[in-house]
């Protein structure tokens, strides 16, 4: 539908010379590569006009990207669903054992716990040999992850399997007691984030009445024009907002809380403190629901109530293993490890996410407590600015960096290790970022970061909580 | 370049019909013969490594350290018509990771199948002696070409050629090293037979080699690329495909057809899954490219 939703022109991708820190990928219009009828491709005349709205808003910032859900009609339908349950795990080892990854050991391989672990490393070293030979790759969208080391995963997400998790969002807000239904007049979701480079975005939700949503970069320099950011969000109203906790935190500025009424707030990627939550529910008065999941996995588990996640009931199956991989006594500490099946192009069974937690039991439903992992470290810049980790991993990837372990003192210093890339591109990013000299220090092996899983990001200078 | 050429006969003389073990215990070269290192390149694998390769083999470093000295490969002295089997010898080939879909698009006009053919049929019957020392003709056959120019685009051409070359000796499989002595003759007939109609791209030698030594070998011996007219078709298309050219009279989807329809690779039900986990392997990472490329789709929330 290009003609009605009116594409938006952009310049080619060409990183600002006048900032040190630009990335190319990050200019305006630097990924775009379809037309609007291959984004929506069910898009009516009224869902284009509200698209048009949200673009050309006088408050809209300067959107880095296009993209769109790309579901048919049969699609639409499809994903509103969530996949059926009964009988998903054998069907999900029978697809693993013709894994290419498995299959000179498939004999082997019978109930879930005679199946090896598998790590993040292993999806590095070749992530096809975890794609099903007869997988529809025509269905295959890019995702990329960095997760605990670091070092970038592509992974091969599905298009219908990235939309059904909207319809995720949705239940876990019905099961809240709170009505989500799609308002013309209203943005439907939100998902903000705050740092200084990001994809930004508008789209329409195909299957949820064609609806508004956004990716939305709350850092101030997105937002030249004093009260823009507020205007554009007060303006839009988004029903639902989706963040994690360093740009939920700009939710609390007064003028936001005083005019927005979201129906609910979802918190992902790092841990939210329970002081930010209890803010976060006095300040909009809505649940507040902390999602962990990891980009390989999908959504794992939901606290609506800084209490344990509660696993989710869709294709997933918990464990919580020790170190030589066998599954630890009820409640006792070790490695969350989860085999999913919502993925079908990357059926994962066992695979050991690098977060610690204790498996129990919630009202008869099994969570995750004291779930460690997602730290949301900040950094101090000697002028007081808070500076998010995402922020330094994105410079750490850029430099080539595979793992990194960055720590800042209480008197403010900073030393980095890294392993691979460019120590001096890093250092002159990190200093740039950070405005503070920066000792780097090159090391070979993601071993010598640590033992265990390396803490990416620690600092300890007062005031970054 | 050499000051004088050398006769190609006396590089055959001193080459084939020496083995490598002869060589390493210092067999004396003919007077006049270019000096040559006495043993293997120090980036040989082992002598372990005349079993199954891992996965992840890649190609043997530069044989520029030919040149000093290192220990002797002892997996030569054993009977050269053992060896690794044909999917150790894939792995190799998959370690490469060649792309046809960009062979293909690569391809330029070249000498006809049939011509290639006829060449391989007049191949010199010590070529195909299981002990050929494979690495001493591939020196002297690429020498006077390479040589005298170190450090050139040539010059990293023909080290980028001696290391396939080594790694197929180093397999210790009697197949790679006789395909890879089939294509140095290939390479090297012109001085008894003249001129092919069309000159072979120089640029993509280290991967045809690569391609007979560890891909068609690992199906097919050698012995019937000379021997056997259907075969030796195949071994013809086959060394034309990955030398980057298509077969003269042929377009693109004939030279495709005709490949396909030869392919003992894709004929071998042992080993086609095998093949089939590599294309998978390549046609992923090109779908996830592109994807990249082309732009993500919405998404909801942090994951």
């Amino acid at each position: 539908m290009s003609d009605r939703a009116d594409n938006v022109v952009t310049a080619p991708a060409v990183a600002d010379p006048d900032d040190p820190l630009a990335l190319a990928e990050y200019a305006p219009g630097g990924a775009v590569a379809l037309t609007d009828a291959e984004r929506w491709p069910t898009l009516d005349t009224a869902g284009a006009e509200r698209l048009r709205r949200v673009r050309h808003h006088p408050l809209a910032p300067a959107w880095v990207h296009q993209t769109g859900d790309r579901l048919s009609a049969d699609a639409v339908h499809r994903v509103q669903q969530p996949l059926p349950l009964p009988g998903w795990l054998d069907e999900h080892l029978a697809t693993a054992r013709r894994l290419p990854a498995y299959r000179r050991q498939a004999d082997r391989l019978r109930d879930l716990a005679s199946w090896p672990t598998l790590t993040r490393d292993d999806l590095l070293d070749d992530i096809s040999a975890f794609v099903p030979l007869d997988a529809d790759l025509g269905r295959l969208i890019e995702g990329s992850s960095s997760g605990t080391t670091g070092r970038a995963l592509q992974i091969p997400d599905d298009v219908e399997e990235v939309a059904r998790t909207f319809h995720l969002l949705v239940r876990l807000v019905t099961e809240q007691g709170i009505d989500w239904q799609p308002d013309p007049d209203r943005m439907a979701l939100a998902y903000v984030v705050h740092q200084r480079q990001a994809f930004t975005y508008t789209s329409s939700i195909s299957s949820f009445g064609q609806a508004t949503m956004a990716r939305l970069n709350l850092h101030p320099s997105q937002w030249p024009h004093a009260g823009q950011r507020t205007g554009f969000l007060l303006a839009q109203q988004p029903q639902v907002i989706t963040g994690n906790p360093t740009s939920l935190a700009e939710l609390l500025q007064p003028e936001l809380v005083a005019g927005l009424r979201p129906l609910a707030l979802f918190s992902g990627a790092m841990a939210l403190s329970l002081p930010l939550r209890r803010d976060l529910e006095q300040a909009y008065a809505c649940p507040v629901i902390d999602v962990y999941g990891l980009h390989e996995t999908r959504p794992i588990a939901a606290s609506v109530d800084g209490g344990p996640f509660v696993i989710l009931d869709r294709r997933l199956h918990v464990e919580v293993l020790d170190d030589a991989g066998t599954p630890v006594p009820a409640g006792e500490r070790g490695e969350i490890t989860v085999t999913a099946g919502e993925n079908p192009l990357l059926p994962l069974v066992r695979y050991r996410t690098g977060d610690f937690g204790r498996l129990v039991h919630v009202a008869g439903r099994p969570a995750l407590a004291d779930l460690e992992g997602r730290e949301a470290t900040r950094f101090v810049a000697p002028a007081g600015t808070l500076v998010p980790c995402v922020d330094l991993t994105q410079h750490l990837q850029a430099g080539g960096a595979r793992g990194w372990s960055v720590h800042q003192a209480a008197d403010g210093a900073v030393a980095a290790t890294v392993v691979g890339g460019d120590s001096g591109q890093i250092r002159a990013a990190l200093e740039q970022l950070l405005s503070r000299p920066v000792a780097v220090t090159a090391v070979a092996t993601l071993l010598e970061l640590g033992e265990g899983k390396p803490r990416r990001y620690r600092s300890d200078a007062p005031g970054v909580l | 370049m050499a000051d004088a050429k050398v006769p190609f006969w006396r590089r055959l003389a001193e080459a084939a019909g020496l083995t490598d073990g002869q060589l390493s215990s210092g067999i004396p070269m003919t007077p006049g013969a270019p000096p040559t290192p006495p043993s293997p390149s120090p980036a040989s694998p082992p002598p372990s490594a005349a079993g199954p390769a891992p996965a992840a083999a890649r190609p043997a470093p530069s044989p520029r350290a030919a040149t000093s000295a290192a220990p002797p490969a002892q997996a030569d002295d054993e009977s050269l018509a053992s060896g690794p089997g044909g999917e150790a010898l894939l792995e190799l080939w998959f370690a490469r990771a060649e792309d046809d879909l960009v062979a293909w698009r690569q391809c330029l006009p070249g000498p006809s199948a049939a011509e290639i053919g006829t060449r391989l049929s007049l191949v010199p019957k010590t070529f195909l002696d299981d002990d050929v020392a494979v690495l001493r003709l591939a020196e002297h056959i690429l020498e006077p070409e390479y040589g005298a120019a170190p450090d050139t685009s040539a010059d990293r051409h023909a080290r980028e050629i001696l290391a396939v070359v080594d790694q197929a000796r180093a397999t210790g499989s009697s197949a790679a090293r006789r395909a890879a002595a089939l294509v140095l003759w290939l390479w090297a007939s012109d001085d008894l037979h003249g001129p092919l109609s069309v000159p072979l791209r120089p640029v993509l030698r280290d991967r045809a080699m690569a391609a007979m030594a560890f891909r068609l070998a690992a199906v097919v011996d050698p012995a019937e690329w000379v021997s056997d007219a259907v075969h030796r078709d195949e071994a013809a298309r086959t060394f034309l495909f990955w030398s980057g050219h298509l077969p003269a009279g042929e377009d693109e989807a004939a030279a495709r057809s005709l490949l396909s329809m030869r392919d003992s690779l894709l004929q071998n039900a042992a080993l086609a899954q095998t093949l089939a986990d590599h294309e998978h392997r390549l046609e992923v990472t090109r779908r996830l490219q592109a994807a990249r490329a082309r732009e993500a789709a919405a998404r909801y929330s942090h994951e």
